[in-house]
C-alpha cells in the first residue's frame, strides 16, 4: 500500500503549505480549513542532514539518520534518512513507513534513501 | 511608559539539586528580595518549562508564593519554552512599565536532573513540531547539528570554532562559583589529540560531546521595580531599557533561508530600537549557548558582527572576558549550564551583576550596557534585553 504524506493548498491565494496551519502564511485570509490537500512528492534533494547518537527511549537503534530534503515542487520535510554516506545536494527518495512506536501508537512519516 | 529598574537579584548555584522545584524557585527569590532589602512584592512571575510533565507538580507559582510569604499577591507561572526566563522578564517589565504594578519578583527555576539525561532530552523535544518534527525522532541537538552543517557549509566555520567557544565558556565558568561546570578544557583534550574522539564523541554530527550545554537544575531572581521604589534601594541603578521579541515557524523547514535567524535579528531589533541604542553600543553580552554553533550564530544576528563572521571574531579573541565585547563571561549556557526556564533570567543576573561590577575574576571593564538573548524553541520564539547602568 502506497501511504502519503499530505500539503496544504491555501483555496484564497494557492500556496502550498506543509506541515498544516490554520491560516495561509501568504494570504491570511482562510475561513475555517479552507485548503486542499495535495500528496508532496516524494523526491528532492537533500538539504541538510544529520546522524543522531542520543536516542530517546522508544527508538531501539543506536544511531539514526534525520535531514531536511527539498522537494520537486519546492515545499521542505523533515524526515529520517537511511543513506550510508549523505551527502547535501544529493538526489533522495522518500516512502511513508512506521518511523515512531509508543506503547499505544504507530506513528507515520517520510523516509528517505538514495535515489 | 514608567521606566523600570532592576531592585535585587538572586541565584542557586547550577548543578544536581536534591530541592524540591518550588525550593529551587523560591531561595533565588529570597536572595534578590535581600539584595533589594525589600519585603513586598506585588506580583510574582515564576518562569518555567517542565514541572508538569518532569518533576509532576502543576501550577508551580501558587506554591511559591506562599512558601514566600507573599501572599496574597498576584503569582502566575510563565512557560515559554527555553524562552520562559526572559518572557517572564517581559511580562513583569510590561506589568512596572503600565503602572499595574510598582514591584514584580521573577523567579525561573528548572529541575532536569530528576530524570535520566534521554529523558530530560525527550522533554525538551517536545517543543518541536508534534508531527513534522517530533515523531521522527528530532530533537533540540539534532536540530542544531543540521542547521550547523548548512553554516559550516555556507560560511566556512569549522568543527574548531565550535570548540573555540566550548573552551571559552568552560574556561570563564571557572571563574564563577555558580557554574556546573568546573572543568577547564583544551582545543588539544577535545579536537586534536589522539583521546579526543574518545573524550568527545558526535552527539549529533557534526556536533560532538562538548558542543552541548549540559542538563542542569538551578534557579534565579530578577526583581523590577518603578522609579519611585528603585529611589528607596541602596544598590547600583541598573535600567531594563529595552525588551524585544519575535517568532518564528514552528516547524524549521518551513524557513525561507535555512541559516537565518530571523526571530532574534527582530527580537534583538525591537531591544535596542526601545532602548534607543545599537549593537555597537553593547560592552557585555550573554547569548544563548545551549549549542556553540548558537553563541557564533546569535552574535551575528542581533548584529555584533556581520553575518558569517561570528567566527572570525571569536577566533580573533574579541569575544573573550577581555576582548572588545566580551560574551557569555558567566560560562554561558555551555558552562554555567541550562536549567531552561531558569537560564532567561540567570542572563539578566550575569548581566546586572557585570554591570554592577560585581562579577570577581570574571568581571569585565566598566560595562556601561548588557544585552541579553534567551532562545526558545530552535529559534522560533526569542526575547532580548537591553540593560543599561545609569549614574550611582
Ligand atoms: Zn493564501
Amino acid at each position: 500500500m502506497i501511504r502519503d504524506i499530505y500539503a496544504y493548498r491555501c483555496r484564497k491565494c494557492g500556496r502550498l503549505h506543509y506541515p498544516f496551519r490554520m491560516v495561509c502564511k501568504e494570504c491570511r485570509q482562510n475561513d475555517f480549513f479552507d485548503f486542499d490537500l495535495v500528496p508532496l512528492p516524494k523526491t528532492g534533494k537533500l538539504l541538510t542532514f544529520t546522524k543522531v547518537y542520543n536516542l530517546p527511549a522508544e527508538f531501539e537503534v543506536p544511531t539514526l539518520g534525520l535531514g531536511i530534503v527539498e522537494l520537486e515542487n519546492g515545499l521542505r520535510i523533515t524526515g529520517q534518512l537511511e543513506v550510508d554516506d549523505p551527502r547535501i545536494g544529493m538526489a533522495v527518495r522518500g516512502e511513508v513507513k512506521p518511523v515512531r512506536k509508543s506503547a499505544y501508537d504507530t506513528f507515520y512519516g517520510m523516509v528517505f534513501r538514495a535515489g | 511608559m514608567r521606566d523600570v529598574y532592576v531592585g535585587g537579584i538572586g541565584i542557586t548555584t547550577f548543578t544536581r539539586l536534591e530541592y524540591p522545584l518550588s525550593e529551587i524557585a523560591a531561595y533565588p527569590a529570597m536572595m534578590a528580595l535581600k539584595d533589594a532589602g525589600i519585603r513586598d512584592v506585588d506580583h510574582l512571575y515564576v518562569a518555567n518549562m517542565g514541572s508538569a510533565r518532569v518533576n509532576h507538580q502543576t501550577a508551580l507559582a501558587s506554591a511559591v508564593v506562599d512558601s514566600l510569604s507573599l501572599t496574597p499577591a498576584g503569582a502566575a507561572v510563565i512557560e515559554n519554552g527555553p524562552a520562559s526566563g526572559a518572557s517572564a522578564l517581559k511580562a513583569g517589565f510590561a506589568a512596572v512599565a503600565s503602572g499595574l504594578h510598582d514591584v514584580v519578583l521573577v523567579s525561573g527555576a528548572e529541575r532536569m536532573r530528576e530524570v535520566n539525561n534521554l529523558e530530560a532530552t525527550d522533554f525538551v523535544a517536545t517543543l518541536t513540531h508534534p508531527l513534522a518534527e517530533y515523531i521522527y525522532g528530532v530533537t533540540l541537538p539534532s536540530h542544531a547539528a543540521m542547521f550547523t552543517r548548512l553554516y559550516m557549509e555556507k560560511y566556512g566555520l569549522t568543527e574548531r570554532h565550535l570548540a573555540m567557544v566550548a573552551v571559552k565558556n568552560q574556561n570563564n565558568a571557572m571563574l564563577n562559583e555558580f557554574a556546573h561546570l568546573h572543568q577547564p578544557i583544551t582545543i588539544e583534550g577535545i579536537l586534536d589529540s589522539p583521546e579526543a574522539m574518545t573524550n568527545n564523541p558526535y552527539v549529533a554530527e557534526p556536533l560532538r560531546f562538548f558542543d552541548a550545554c549540559p542538563v542542569s537544575d538551578g534557579g534565579a531572581a530578577v526583581i523590577l521595580v518603578s522609579d519611585d521604589v528603585a529611589k528607596t534601594i541602596d544598590r547600583p541603578l541598573i535600567r531594563l531599557a529595552g525588551v524585544g521579541q519575535a517568532t518564528d515557524t514552528h516547524a524549521v523547514h518551513e524557513r525561507e533561508e535555512p541559516t537565518d535567524l530571523l526571530a532574534v535579528r527582530r527580537a534583538a531589533a525591537q531591544s535596542f530600537e526601545m532602548a534607543g541604542l545599537r549593537p555597537e553600543d553593547v560592552d557585555v553580552a550573554e547569548l544563548h549557548d545551549a549549542f556553540t554553533i548558537l553563541e557564533i550564530v546569535e552574535s551575528e544576528e542581533v548584529g555584533f558582527f556581520p553575518k558569517g563572521e561570528g567566527h572570525v571574531a571569536l577566533e580573533k579573541g574579541e569575544t573573550a572576558i577581555d576582548g572588545s565585547l566580551p560574551i557569555n563571561p558567566s560560562g554561558g549556557l555551555k558552562g554555567k549550564g541550562h536549567p531552561v526556564g531558569a537560564t532567561g533570567v540567570a542572563q539578566a543576573h550575569e548581566i546586572v551583576t557585570q554591570l554592577r561590577g560585581e562579577a570577581g575574576d570574571r568581571q569585565v571593564d566598566g560595562p556601561q550596557v548588557g544585552f541579553t538573548c534567551n532562545f526558545g524553541g530552535f529559534g522560533n520564539n526569542v526575547v532580548c534585553l537591553t540593560f543599561v547602568r545609569e549614574g550611582r
